[in-house]
């Protein structure tokens, strides 16, 4: 088992109930999993829980047999070697695509950054683009940039939040497929959340759907999206 | 129940260094309350029998007329310039804020200056009338005169904040209120002040606020309030415990103050949540209508910035040949420097508290911003106290590391030092520089800082590479603002300069004191010059944001 969660449970601060109650999953390696659910269902606090960015109230996460957080470990984000793509996909403003990008390369030396750099760049097809700035580029653009920022500095498990919610409907069908391809040609093991059945159905090898904080439906997307 | 994990998961650089400085400001504040129970001596007997009573009455009779008359001044200009459309507006809507580039002591002996005996008033009037003025009209140094000083150079935070208010969140019920036939006056009265009383009050009491912490009118106008009297009592009489008593019952009024503002803000919110802002329709004055609008602009203007100014000019270009020398060089180092020194270590406080804070926002953070923006709401004559209280107990507990170094070593050493004014400097201005820096970060959010997390790097290193290059700005305006009010700062500085050592605010207040008004014009010059550009600068800023 690569990736194991048991018995995750989170309050936010000030908040009545659990967001997340008793969430247990294992995950293989080189898997692509979504978590789907409405939105509220806390299938975004599950990606925050695994990047480190918020601390579970018990439970634990283990990513290839290392504890990252139980009740007596916490691993901060920046040790977890887990990589996330945002939402809005929070690039920085004041940094070019290429400075993106490198951003999380820095144990690499400059040959090994600009080499890495090629290589994602290359792979969401954004070669020619690097030296522009993130309001220069287009919402498909700044989704693959968020993208390659994420996979440069290969990391073991990417996280992806709702990667599909702000572009236009067309453009979300090619850059599933797109998606898709990226993910099987990294071999990555990923997880991502999403309201939207056709992203699950396109992209995921496995479907788990949440409801307040709880799952009530896993399988295959052909299983569970089948009426 | 907590866990070892969530404990260490939190101390970082960020949360140790922030502690450190929240108790570095408590403990001067401490100080006051455990000595305020130290047993009353002859002289506090003296004081509470015979001039308690006059410290209480004058500060509560300058408070009160000067928050009533900066009401009406600042609320009447903010609805001017907000609504209508007259001759030279677009001049006089940051023209009014420029009262504040002049510290109200240096108005205060300008005017003294202007309307005495030898003042171009009554020397013109003399000479070329032959009118003998009555002088008792003419005296501003009495209370009057504080309150006119006080208003007419402070009614500009009223103004600033209650027109920033109506225009941005009236225009929609103005303009009904217009619709439904009400006349300009009806809509002022009934609309228009019920709505903007939370930004009035807001305004005001940032007035009374700076009438409590000032030191330099009251004392050059000869008037007893709590500020004089807590200087003399600590210089005069050298009677700390007195002193102490008496600056607990001014944090006591300044106490009730605060309450009483959310009290009278609190109970009604009419801010909207509407994040859509349409600016309000100007109706355009005409004819007479219009140079009434004009001539009370024009005359608020020319009382609070104009004639003082070039009052000011007119004695530099009398005394510049005698004034500037190599002394008034050092004047000028001493004065930027301190204030450079202050002012960055004021941001690099604030920033550390601020980061902590928001990445926190817990209980515990939240006492930490109350705690940092306490200080500009306790006058600075109480923080002297404090300040030195606690540097001559440092200095006593470090006694023999001192002797350690010298064998010869004086007693007191931090407590002589200008480290003493930077603290209190630091305690003072740190929420005006917390203040910027905490929107700063509003702005940006937490989520790059999260993406830089989960891309590797540190929160220090985050800092350092995202979030201190996307708060640049926020950090600049803080840093202008805190630079500017230590240069114009006089209490603290009074009374907690190392001996010998001057800067421009001190020098100028001195010369003024001892009869030399025209000897104190340059010093003030160049305050108010500094002053006006960073109002400039604000002015220029802010109306960017707008857009």
């Amino acid at each position: 088992m690569f990736l194991k969660i048991e018995g995750l449970k989170f309050r936010y601060k000030n908040a009545k109930e659990e967001t997340i109650k008793d969430f247990s999953i294992d995950i293989n390696k080189g898997e692509t999993i979504s978590i789907f659910g409405e939105s509220g269902s806390g299938k975004s606090t599950i990606l925050r829980l695994l990047a480190g960015l918020e601390i579970p109230s018990s439970g634990l996460i283990k990513i290839d047999n290392d504890m990252i957080v139980n009740d007596k470990n916490f691993v901060l984000p920046e040790q977890r070697d887990v990589g996330m793509f945002f939402q809005d996909y929070a690039l920085f403003p004041h940094m070019t695509v290429a400075k993106n990008i490198k951003f999380g390369l820095k144990y690499m030396n400059k040959k090994q950054k600009n080499h890495r750099l090629q290589e994602v760049l290359d792979l969401v097809n954004l070669t020619g683009l690097k030296s522009r700035y993130p309001y220069e580029l287009s919402g498909g653009q700044q989704q693959r940039v968020a993208l390659a920022r994420a996979l440069a500095p290969k990391p073991s498990i990417l996280l992806l939040d709702e990667p599909f919610s702000n572009l236009d409907t067309d453009l979300q069908t090619k850059i599933r497929k797109e998606l898709k391809k990226i993910l099987n040609k990294t071999k990555i093991t990923s997880i991502f959340v999403t309201h939207d059945r056709e992203d699950s159905k396109s992209i995921a090898d496995r479907v788990i759907v949440l409801n307040q904080g709880k799952i009530i439906d896993k399988g295959k997307p052909k299983d569970i999206f089948k009426s | 129940m907590i866990k070892v994990r969530d404990i260490k998961s939190n101390i970082n650089l960020w949360s140790i260094l922030s502690l450190i400085f929240i108790i570095l400001i408590v403990l001067p504040n401490l100080n006051i309350f455990i000595n305020i129970f130290n047993e009353s001596n002859q002289n506090w007997n003296h004081i509470k029998e015979y001039l308690l009573k006059d410290y209480i009455i004058n500060s509560l009779t300058l408070i009160m007329f000067t928050g009533l008359f900066t009401i009406f001044i600042g609320t009447s200009l903010s609805w001017l310039i907000s609504v209508y459309d007259f001759p030279f507006r677009n001049f006089f809507k940051w023209g009014l804020i420029l009262p504040l580039a002049i510290p109200p002591y240096i108005g205060a002996y300008t005017y003294n200056g202007l309307l005495n005996y030898t003042g171009v008033i009554q020397s013109f009037l003399r000479n070329f009338y032959n009118i003998q003025v009555n002088q008792k009209y003419f005296n501003v140094m009495s209370i009057k005169g504080a309150i006119f000083i006080f208003t007419i150079f402070l009614f500009p935070y009223v103004y600033i904040i209650t027109k920033s208010y109506l225009e941005k969140q009236s225009s929609s019920l103005i303009e009904n209120a217009r619709v439904l036939g009400r006349n300009s006056m009806e809509t002022f009265v009934y609309v228009v002040l019920p709505i903007s009383r939370g930004a009035i009050i807001g305004g005001v009491s940032l007035v009374i606020l700076e009438v409590l912490n000032d030191y330099g009118v009251v004392k050059y106008f000869g008037i007893p309030t709590f500020s004089t009297a807590i200087f003399k009592t600590w210089f005069s009489m050298g009677d700390i415990d007195s002193a102490v008593k008496l600056a607990s019952i001014l944090m006591f009024l300044v106490f009730i103050i605060l309450i009483l503002e959310k009290f009278l803000r609190g109970r009604k919110k009419y801010s909207y949540t509407t994040s859509k802002i349409t600016p309000i329709s100007r109706k355009r004055l005409k004819g007479f209508k219009g140079k009434l609008a004009f001539s009370f602009c024009f005359l608020i203007f020319s009382i609070g910035f104009l004639i003082p100014t070039l009052q000011l000019i007119h004695w530099s270009l009398l005394t510049y040949k005698d004034i500037l020398n190599i002394r008034f060089v050092k004047l000028i180092v001493n004065s930027l420097s301190i204030a450079l020194i202050s002012s960055v270590l004021i941001i690099i406080i604030a920033i550390v508290i601020a980061n902590y804070c928001r990445l926190k926002n817990n209980f515990l953070s939240k006492i930490y911003s109350k705690t940092t923006l306490v200080g500009y709401s306790i006058p600075g004559a109480v923080i002297s106290i404090g300040v030195i209280l606690f540097f001559i107990n440092i200095d006593n507990r470090l006694y023999w590391v001192y002797k350690m170094i010298n064998k010869n070593s004086a007693k007191l050493v931090l407590s002589t030092s200008i480290i003493m004014l930077i603290f209190a400097y630091i305690m003072r201005f740190l929420a005006i520089g917390y203040n910027s820096i905490e929107s700063g970060f509003e702005k940006v959010g937490n989520k790059f800082f999260e993406a830089s997390r989960t891309l590797g790097m540190g929160i220090t290193e985050t800092f350092i590479k995202v979030d201190f290059k996307m708060i640049k700005p926020a950090i600049l305006s803080g840093f202008i603002l805190v630079f500017v009010d230590i240069l114009k700062e006089l209490p603290l500085t009074l009374i907690l300069r190392p001996f010998n050592f001057n800067t421009l605010s001190t020098k100028a207040f001195e010369y003024a004191s001892d009869e030399m008004i025209q000897e104190a014009s340059i010093a003030s010059l160049i305050i108010i010059i500094i002053s006006v550009i960073s109002i400039y600068f604000f002015y220029k800023a802010g109306n960017k944001e707008e857009v």
